[in-house]
């Protein structure tokens, strides 16, 4: 899979959980006046709604590398973490809301125009970042949390702001919050995949055997290369060890490592332990070739 | 919701049923989410602006509403504070008009004699307001303004450097002379930076704002040609939580003033003369300092902003006011009613994700293809080719099978892809310079996977298997 269709279905993933997060969310909301106090019902409400993204996003590396056997315990992994982060983030969310909204709300001309909409936009925000975290903590990688976190907050303003102008600009749509939702999801999805491109130092395009077309972005300290399904670059398939290589990142330098001398390691059909990496290299690791490119 | 519709509601509105008279001066909603629980800062002052203290908890009751028009009474306080203002503190800003007009006498005329002037009528005031501040936790500050804002002394507790900075407010130079009142004002907020508690402004004030850019014909030195609205203290002062108290003296008025202050939560006094200002300054601090502090637990119903009233009775007397605060939530407001089409959603959404992880995602097997990666220079024909025949050309001519346009190293025909059937396997050789996994080469056997470079363009040679 290249990294275009790689952004192409973590969009569609987001549409797909914001569809499924909106009758969720709807469900808690009409039961507002049954919660004792806020802290119980935002708490429920982000639980439910960081439940559902977490769910389906956490689906995305599963399907993304082609190893199914990670969908159920990323959908699992990522439902269990999007209920922590969406209480806390919708928690946090609110706090904003009211602080911010507290201090603009005396500009009171503008107060459906302007003070609701952004300031739960803000909201929105806040929650994106913390759902967006849960798949570094699924990956127990810093990188992939700050990817998460950047791409979760811009996509949470800017589905925050689309939901909250949609209803203003289409009064007699039926369902404007569904229509947010959707392009909450949207946005989280996109945001996710162009800073995940973004922040990566470059990426590796599998050339053949069973899994060739596929790129691999390079957006960890460490990444192990190798049949084992567990590997970050896992190519199941071909013959080399369980965990063969490791790209290296230091100091924005990428390099490739030999881990077992039993397969031969190649950059540009030169056999290396240890070698940093250019763009346009071609690495041969058994029988895998690799191609480092930029974009 | 109208502009003026909301600024209704955000007015004070006291209503006076009797003798007394009840002002909210402030909601704070900030323990709201995690304790559920507002505090409201209620002042109760009779009818000649005294101060009612020590009001039993049973005067008040209190309604929360979600639309402004069915009230539901909270039927518990679950705390009760008299005097709350006192006990915390109070931030002052004294806030002195310095323009040109404040040497003139009290009634009007032009005077020579500095204690006739208003300036001093306003500065023993001042200090007649300083004595009278016994609260050991008050803070107060001073600021001057005319054509410009001067903040001399930042609120503290320190109240001699008040006294000490009141001497260096002194008659103004012509060009500042003019008095910019709505912009001082505005511009008083940021002394309160940080501050905690109940604050407020006490603006002494003997004119109307006559702004410098619109008076002089020139552009301010610091607004340019920014000139500033009444609505802008009130929205600034309204954000902090600051009460306004102005005090008129002169015979001009602003007629804007009774506005930031009533709106603010605060009032208007008239002081024409030096022991009144001083009895409206004591005034002020004991109906600040005597507020009550009525603590409840906020309902759940729904609403974007959540009206409080509340009223009290003592006596024959009651009074009541309502305001506002903010309770929208991050999602809005609920559906009217749920339906079943919700799920609708739901099960797409479900469907959708099982559907995309059936995907089928593993490259098939197919004929042998060049793909071309990118292109350093120029562009190519064709982005895959499959190698249908025994011979295929890549070069710069428009006959090759893979043409590079506009890389002037290629050749017509640089390399050719030559196919073995003996052995099924495919050969390149380079017409010109090529390279094969970075390479250089004249000739070689290709392999699945071979990255072949021909004058920039990456071509990379597919045998088709997938094994």
């Amino acid at each position: 899979m290249t990294t275009l269709a790689r952004k192409l279905i973590l969009a569609a993933l987001g549409i797909l959980a914001g569809a499924a997060v909106w009758p969720a969310a709807e469900l808690v909301l009409f039961f507002q006046p049954r919660f004792a106090s806020y802290l119980p019902f935002l708490a429920v409400l982000g639980a439910v709604t960081g439940l559902l993204l977490g769910a389906v996003f956490g689906t995305a590396e599963g399907i993304t590398s082609r190893i199914k056997s990670r969908i159920p315990a990323g959908l699992a992994l990522g439902a269990l973490i999007g209920l922590a982060g969406g209480a806390v983030g919708l928690l946090a969310g609110q706090a904003a809301l009211w602080l911010f909204g507290e201090a603009a709300l005396r500009s009171y001309r503008s107060f459906r125009t302007v003070v609701l909409p952004v300031s739960r936009a803000v909201g929105w925000a806040v929650l994106g970042l913390f759902v967006g975290v849960g798949e570094g903590v699924r990956a127990a990688s810093l990188k992939k949390a700050a990817v998460g976190a950047l791409g979760g907050l811009i996509g949470g303003l800017a589905g925050g702001f689309a939901l909250e102008y949609a209803a203003l600009l289409f009064p007699k749509l039926a369902y404007p919050r569904l229509l947010g939702f959707l392009i909450l999801g949207l946005a989280i999805g996109v945001f996710y995949g162009l800073v995940e491109r973004g922040l990566s130092y470059g990426v590796l395009r599998l050339l053949a055997g069973p899994l060739k077309g596929k790129e691999f972005l390079l957006n960890q300290r460490r990444m192990n290369i190798g049949q084992a399904r567990s590997n970050q670059i896992a190519l199941p398939g071909y013959r080399m060890a369980d965990r063969q290589a490791q790209i290296r990142i230091r100091r924005g330098e990428v390099s490739l490592a030999n881990l077992e001398p039993g397969v031969a390691v190649l950059v540009n059909e030169r056999k290396i332990q240890e070698s940093r990496l250019k763009y346009g290299d071609v690495l041969a690791i058994g029988p895998a070739r690799l191609f480092f490119k930029y974009e | 919701m109208s502009k003026k519709s909301i600024a209704a509601f955000l007015l004070l509105a006291a209503v006076t049923a009797g003798a007394i008279n009840l002002s909210l001066a402030q909601i704070d909603a900030s323990r709201l989410l995690l304790a559920q629980e507002v505090d409201l800062y209620v002042g109760v002052t009779a009818e000649d602006g005294r101060p009612l203290s020590g009001l039993p908890a049973e005067a008040f009751r209190v309604y929360e509403s979600a639309d402004g028009q069915d009230y539901r009474e909270v039927r518990e306080l679950s705390a009760f504070k008299p005097a709350a203002g006192a006990s915390e503190g109070i931030t002052f800003l004294l806030v002195i008009d310095n323009s040109g007009s404040m040497y003139d006498s009290v009634r009007g005329g032009k005077t020579g004699d500095p204690a006739l002037m208003r300036v001093n009528h306003a500065k023993e005031a001042v200090r007649s307001f300083l004595t009278s501040m016994t609260g050991p936790a008050d803070r107060v500050g001073l600021a001057s303004y005319n054509t410009f804002y001067r903040g001399l002394v930042a609120p503290g507790q320190d109240r001699e450097r008040v006294t000490g900075a009141l001497e260096g407010i002194t008659r103004p130079e012509p060009e500042e002379a003019y008095t910019e009142l709505y912009a001082s004002l505005t511009l008083a907020v940021r002394e309160f930076a940080g501050a905690r508690g109940r604050k407020a402004v006490i603006i002494l004030s003997d004119g109307e704002n006559f702004p410098y850019a619109q008076h002089s014909g020139k552009p301010h030195p610091e607004f340019k040609n920014k000139i500033f609205a009444h609505t802008e203290p009130i929205r600034a002062c309204l954000e902090e939580g600051i009460t306004v108290y102005a005090v008129n003296f002169g015979p001009t008025r602003d007629r804007r003033l009774r506005d930031i202050a009533v709106e603010t939560g605060g009032q208007v006094f008239d002081a024409s003369n030096r022991g009144e200002l001083a009895g409206v300054y004591r005034r002020i601090h004991e109906q600040v300092a005597a507020e009550y502090r009525l603590t409840y637990r906020a309902g759940m119903q729904p609403a974007e902003r959540k009206f409080v009233r509340v009223r009290a009775a003592q006596g024959g007397g009651a009074a009541e006011a309502t305001r506002f605060y903010f309770s929208t939530t991050v999602f809005g407001l609920p559906l009217g009613s749920l339906s079943w089409l919700l799920l609708v959603p739901f099960l797409l959404a479900g469907l959708g994700v099982w559907g995309t992880t059936r995907l089928r995602l593993e490259s098939r097997p197919g004929p042998a293809r060049l793909e071309v990666l990118h292109t350093r220079v120029g562009s190519a024909s064709t982005r895959a080719l499959p190698l249908a025949g025994a011979k295929t050309v890549i070069g710069g001519s428009p006959k090759a099978d893979i043409t590079i346009v506009g890389a002037p190293g290629v050749q017509g025909e640089h390399a050719t892809v030559l196919f073995d059937p003996k052995t099924r396997g495919y050969t390149i050789v380079g017409g010109g310079d090529i390279t094969v996994n970075n390479r250089p080469v004249k000739s070689r056997r290709l392999e699945a996977g071979d990255v072949i470079d021909v004058g920039g363009a990456t071509i990379v040679f597919d045998d088709g298997k997938t094994e």
